[in-house]
């Protein structure tokens, strides 16, 4: 049976387009780069104590950032999912809004914030202002990781650990060792987003392995040595998820069905006030903060600004959300298309490296993958690829189909086999069992994985502006086009539309999830 | 099913609706802030009816992902015409045969010292790199006057500059290298870490860290500093050594790039970007100085022929900076 499915000829399409039109490109570029020339032995060479002396201090940051990351977003998580806090679907969806801006663009706002205050930015521009900035944006990804793997325990278990020990011991003995795997999850995720990032060590001028590939790439122009570091920066990446996956064995995350299972909410009593401050002190310092400085900065020469930027980038609309749309759509199938050979514990040899493959692509920095996808798609017989939407398509889905793979994967490990199984006894063919039983379970699951992939596709620079093709109107590329000389009111109008704009969509989608979804209890976490 | 077919048919309406089947366009690649570049490139499109189809850069990649583009697609090039706010791309792209030459009549009267020899590039409306200072924290008499002085004890931590590994900075320290030499080029460099220089991410940075009154005064260019008058505030402009070896001059650039997939619009936008309409254009919008004589610039915006430029060879000075940028990483970083 599991051969079969692996074998069913649109899997086989599915992954035969993964591998040919990204996993290809990408190997053709490392390999040119790294064996042309004798440059591989020079290049190794290059690789000395300092390099990777350099390494392990990015290692630090990131180790810093992950673990702050996992503890904020820990505790939001418990407040959000296990407790009645008041407000707490508005903050489920607002403390996720600085996940969902450039990093660039919130690291700016925050030196303009220090400034503002202090009249100086000497502590922003720093390892700690990095550590800060990036914490802020990477604990709501902990705080969805983590509350979701929550709101998914069993709450017999709870009960039943109430019944013979007290409130401490229930947290340490029973919830804590059954959302380790999540724990680890959210660090290791965090942890590979903070290390892969350029744009905030950058602005803040501090030195770190992202910068130093970006100089050898922007500065020397070594693309083979800026490959071969990239290289190892990939090589960590995959060590850390293999290990993730080895030790956890693909634990729930993200989980977004959990169709059937109970929640315990616990009672915060006298300390409902003290959590609603503390959550409210986050959402003020995350969100509300840079919202002010960007506010500040964009009415400061009146209105006529806001309105010059809303002018720039309304041709922007468009693309944009059609982009973010289509994204979104091929990277839920791709998901999709990866995920289900796990339903019924189906999965071969060939599903697991179609796993494998999503992930060592999703750790490639963008600007490499970017350069890949040029060299191999920028041949006069693939120029229908080249010069059209097509190549950012083939960008977003090579960065974001591993996340809505483990995703929707997640959710579908949830479903039980039960169902799968008396449907095959019936003799019910496997497409109708998938259209008919797995996807009306994991919709929730799947339009989830539409929302988060939508608004990444929205905001995505890296490759984007790789990519894109002479002449086109792209939202993000447009603000940091027009970002170079202007004037601050300006710049600073710009991002506060695609901060609208994105808050709006986040807005929409989540109220168009409650109405369709209002029969899956768990939908909202 | 029938939602399949329609998201199917959406990613297909999208994927083929950009590309390009219209013959009568030009391809630009250009380095310049979009807000003055695209101006002009508009008013090029409605005067030929010539599509002008852009990829423009960003400050967050300092302004090198078109070049890095450039290279990448130099097999296949997909790009017409390479508009650069200085030589030091131009010249990097020439070396790696990404340019060939091309000779526009319209630039004849503009001195050869702002052109390639070979004609891979041909200089317009130039930029200066200047000092910004304050005028709150620096009173007339106490701003510096040479690039030399930003190394005495009164600036210690006064003085900001652009990391010198990107951009015109590093233009500006390889002019340095090849005016005064290696070894005083470095004693110079030496004597300004020990000063505490501020290292910016960029002159935009520096710019803003003067006007907010961070940082007393920062090397920039003058499309800069003339942006922050503009904008209001307080602050002064100074072209440094003009009793000495003078201020670095740096034209924009434009440059027909090899096996071009469009060259005869290209040619008509090169001659359009060379003439001095273009230069008046760009002395109105960013205060760049035209290397036409006899082109009209509103009053407050600098003549060259008011200007003791540094005398230099620009082929010359990018070889210089190939040699000393791993110096220059080292001074940066440590």
């Amino acid at each position: 049976m599991g051969r079969k499915l692996i074998e069913h000829p649109f899997y086989a399409i599915i992954f035969g387009s993964f591998v040919f039109f990204i996993v290809i490109p990408v190997a053709y570029t490392l390999g040119t780069a790294l064996f042309a020339d004798s440059s591989l032995t020079d290049n190794l060479q290059l690789l000395n104590k300092d390099t990777f002396l350099l390494l392990a201090k990015s290692c630090i940051i990131a180790f810093s950032i992950a673990l702050l990351s996992t503890l904020f977003g820990t505790a939001l998580g418990f407040l959000l999912y296990k407790t009645q806090v008041p407000f707490r679907s508005f903050f489920k969806i607002a403390l996720l809004i600085p996940l969902f801006i450039s990093p660039y663009i919130l690291a700016v706002a925050w030196k303009d914030f220090f400034f503002l205050l202090f009249n100086n930015t000497d502590f922003i521009s720093s390892y700690i202002g990095v550590i800060l900035v990036l914490t802020s944006i990477f604990t709501p990804l902990s705080m969805l990781i983590v509350g979701s793997a929550l709101a998914n325990i069993n709450a017999q278990l709870e009960e039943t650990g109430f019944v013979i020990t007290d409130f401490r011991s229930v947290i340490f003995k029973i919830m804590l060792p059954l959302i380790k795997p999540a724990l680890i999850t959210s660090f290791v995720l965090v942890f590979i987003f903070s290390i892969s990032e350029f744009s905030v060590p950058a602005f803040f001028g501090v030195k770190v392995f992202t910068t130093e590939i970006f100089t050898q790439f922007s500065a020397f122009y070594n693309h083979s040595l800026a490959i071969l570091q990239s290289a190892l920066l990939i090589l960590l990446c995959v060590l850390l998820l293999l290990s993730e996956r080895k030790y956890i064995a693909d634990a729930p995350f993200l989980s977004v069905s959990g169709k059937g299972k109970s929640t315990k909410f616990y009672n915060l009593e006298n300390k409902k006030w003290i959590s609603l401050f503390f959550l409210a002190g986050w959402f003020f310092i995350s969100v509300i903060l840079p919202f002010i400085v960007l506010i500040v900065q964009s009415f400061q020469d009146g209105i006529a600004k806001f309105v010059q930027a809303f002018e720039l980038l309304k041709p922007t609309f468009g693309n944009s959300l059609g982009l973010a749309l289509a994204g979104a759509l091929i990277t839920v199938f791709i998901g999709f298309t990866v995920a289900y050979p796990t339903w019924s514990g189906v999965e071969t040899k060939s599903g697991k490296s179609f796993d494998w493959l999503l992930l060592v692509v999703f750790a490639i920095p963008s600007t490499i993958l970017g350069i890949s996808l040029i060299k191999f798609y920028n041949h006069p017989i693939l120029d229908f690829i080249y010069s059209g939407y097509a190549i950012i398509l083939i960008g977003y889905t090579a960065k974001f189909s591993f996340i809505s793979a483990k995703l929707i994967g997640n959710a579908i490990m949830q479903i039980p086999n039960s169902l799968d199984e008396a449907a095959q006894i019936e003799g019910i063919a496997l497409s109708k069992r998938i259209q008919k039983i797995l996807i009306p379970l994991i919709m929730p699951a799947l339009f989830a994985a539409f929302v988060i992939n939508f608004i990444f596709c929205l905001g995505e620079l890296g490759i984007t502006i790789m990519l894109y093709p002479p002449g086109t109107e792209i939202m993000p590329i447009k603000v940091f086009t027009i970002m170079a000389n202007a004037p601050q009111s300006l710049t600073s109008s710009m991002t506060l539309i695609v901060f609208s704009v994105t808050l709006l969509i986040i807005a929409c989608l989540y109220f168009i999830g409650k109405t369709f979804f209002k029969d899956y209890s768990n939908v909202n976490n | 099913m029938k939602n399949l077919t329609f998201i199917i048919a959406f990613i297909i309406v999208l994927i083929t609706s950009n590309c390009n089947n219209n013959s009568n366009v030009v391809v630009v690649y250009t380095t310049v802030d979009q807000i003055f570049s695209e101006p002009v490139l508009k008013e090029f499109e409605s005067g030929t009816g010539i599509t002008v189809k852009v990829v423009y850069d960003t400050e967050e990649t300092k302004s090198t992902g078109v070049l890095n583009r450039l290279i990448a697609e130099k097999d296949n090039p997909q790009c017409d015409v390479f508009w650069s706010g200085d030589p030091v791309r131009t010249i990097i792209l020439k070396n790696r045969g990404i340019t060939t030459p091309f000779q526009s009549q319209v630039a004849n009267d503009i001195d050869m010292v702002f052109k390639d020899p070979d004609y891979h590039w041909t200089g317009f409306s130039a930029r200066a790199r200047v000092l910004i200072y304050n005028k709150n924290l620096l009173a007339a008499a106490d701003v510096p006057r040479s690039i030399f002085d930003l190394t005495k004890e009164q600036y210690s931590g006064k003085v900001a500059i652009a990391n010198p590994l990107f951009g015109t900075t590093t233009f500006h320290i390889a002019a340095i290298f090849t005016a005064v030499g290696d070894e005083k080029a470095k004693q110079f460099l030496a004597d300004l870490k020990s000063n505490a220089v501020v290292i910016a991410t960029s002159n935009g940075d520096v710019k803003k860290r003067v006007v907010q009154g961070e940082i007393a005064c920062g090397l920039t260019d003058t499309d800069d500093a003339w942006e922050a008058i503009k904008e209001g505030a307080n602050v002064g402009i100074v072209f440094l050594d003009q009793q000495g070896i003078g201020s670095l001059i740096m034209p924009n650039t434009v440059s027909l790039i090899n096996n071009s997939p469009h060259p005869a619009n290209a040619k008509k936008l090169m001659d359009y970007l060379l003439s001095k309409e273009t230069e008046a254009k760009l002395a109105k919008s960013c205060a760049q100085m035209p290397l036409h004589k006899g082109v009209e610039i509103p009053g407050n915006i600098p003549s060259l022929d008011n200007i003791i430029p540094m005398k230099i060879d620009y082929d010359k000075t990018a070889k210089k900076l190939e040699e000393i940028q791993y110096y220059l990483k080292e001074w940066a970083e440590n």
